[in-house]
């Protein structure tokens, strides 16, 4: 497959993937029960596949719900206001709210959806990301769960993309540099 | 996993669909194996388990999108007047177009998309559903890839729900007539 040619070398493979996943589905297995009924929040685009194998390994009683946002473009990523182009079809007031996410890098979007669905009154809100990226943290964003923590490379694969491409990689891989700086 | 008491009978395990995908998939690899430009759209909530399953056995490059749609008449029938609530983040134009359904039905919903991507002049449009119930079709609809037809009974699980519940019951599983009527 031409994808994996254009990657480095492969993070974090498959099953030590899939093996955490199940860690963090047994995770949110103890957080809440069938009376709780959470909520699973899940970022589009990049979180769909970590939400969909995370979910498989749920026991309580749970929905699922999504949200799409985008940037308003160059020069507004550091107040973290994003277009909500999609909104959740639920309405969360008095609810337990789990957002699934991807990835956590600056931390804005997640800070920014954070603070909007607070102000719907959720009776509870967490956040379980799959991947983190701490050095690359502008603002403090309380992640509950974090499946790992990575360095500040390009990282593409289960959900993450380059250019809208390796979306489908089943394993987490860093992208070669060429890749990204034949682009630039 | 255990099954849920709402739950009658297990339709499809989770092998028997994991089976099903992969030949989806090969299938699908071999078709655009020469087409660049392919762009799977996903029909939110449903589609999204499948979206993900099939798309990591995809060999071919391609992009994911989603769109979201609903009904106007709320409830369990639909008169077939569909709504669209989230649209393609990108354009479809020139495009190689698969839409991907959980489950079809009346076929009003998926005769909606066709419609509509058609007039977006695509390179080419294509529909992949997993579950087709054919008893239920009010509306003559294109389906290129199929996973199951199945009778009609109201199934649950792989991203079907019963109002919301049931949705990630990683099998599709038959919801006892008590819980719905």
């Amino acid at each position: 497959m031409g994808l994996r040619d254009d990657v480095a070398k492969v993070l974090i493979p498959e099953e030590t993937l899939q093996a955490r996943v199940a860690e963090l589905g047994r995770a949110i297995n103890g957080m809440y029960d069938d009376t709780d009924r959470p909520l699973l929040v899940c970022v589009l685009k990049g979180a769909f596949m970590f939400l969909a194998d995370l979910t498989r390994h749920l026991e309580m009683r749970h929905e699922v719900d999504f949200m799409e946002v985008s940037s308003y473009g160059a020069g507004t990523e550091s107040s973290g206001v994003v277009r909500i182009l999609l909104d959740l079809e639920q309405n969360i007031k008095g609810r337990h709210v789990l957002i699934v996410e991807d990835i956590i890098d600056a931390g804005y979007t997640l800070d920014y959806v954070t603070r909007n669905l607070r102000t719907r009154r959720p009776t509870s809100l967490r956040i379980c990301s799959l991947l983190s990226k701490p050095s690359r943290r502008e603002i403090d964003v309380p992640v509950d769960l974090v499946g790992f923590e990575v360095p500040d490379e390009f990282v593409v694969g289960y959900g993450l993309d380059y250019a809208e491409e390796y979306r489908n990689l089943p394993f987490i891989g860093v992208l070669k540099e060429e890749v990204y700086q034949a682009a630039e | 996993m255990s099954v849920p008491n709402a739950i009658e009978r297990v339709l499809l395990d989770e092998e028997t669909i994991a089976a099903r995908v992969r030949e989806l998939a090969a299938q699908i690899s071999a078709d655009y194996a020469d087409s660049d430009g392919l762009v799977l759209v996903g029909v939110l909530k449903g589609a999204f388990i499948f979206m993900a399953d099939l798309a990591r056995r995809l060999q071919v490059a391609h992009h994911v999108d989603f769109i979201a749609l609903s009904s106007y008449n709320r409830g369990t029938t639909s008169t077939g007047a569909v709504r669209l609530i989230m649209d393609t983040r990108a354009s479809v134009a020139g495009r190689h177009v698969l839409v991907i359904e959980d489950i079809l039905d009346t076929g009003y919903t998926l005769d909606y998309l066709v419609r509509t991507f058609r007039a977006r002049n695509p390179a080419s449009l294509r529909t992949c559903i997993l579950i087709s119930k054919p008893e239920r079709r009010q509306v003559e609809v294109q389906v290129d890839y199929l996973g199951f037809e199945i009778p009609n009974e109201w199934v649950v699980g792989y991203g079907l729900d019963y109002a919301d519940r049931f949705r990630t019951l990683p099998y599709i599983g038959v919801l006892k007539r008590e819980v719905y009527k």
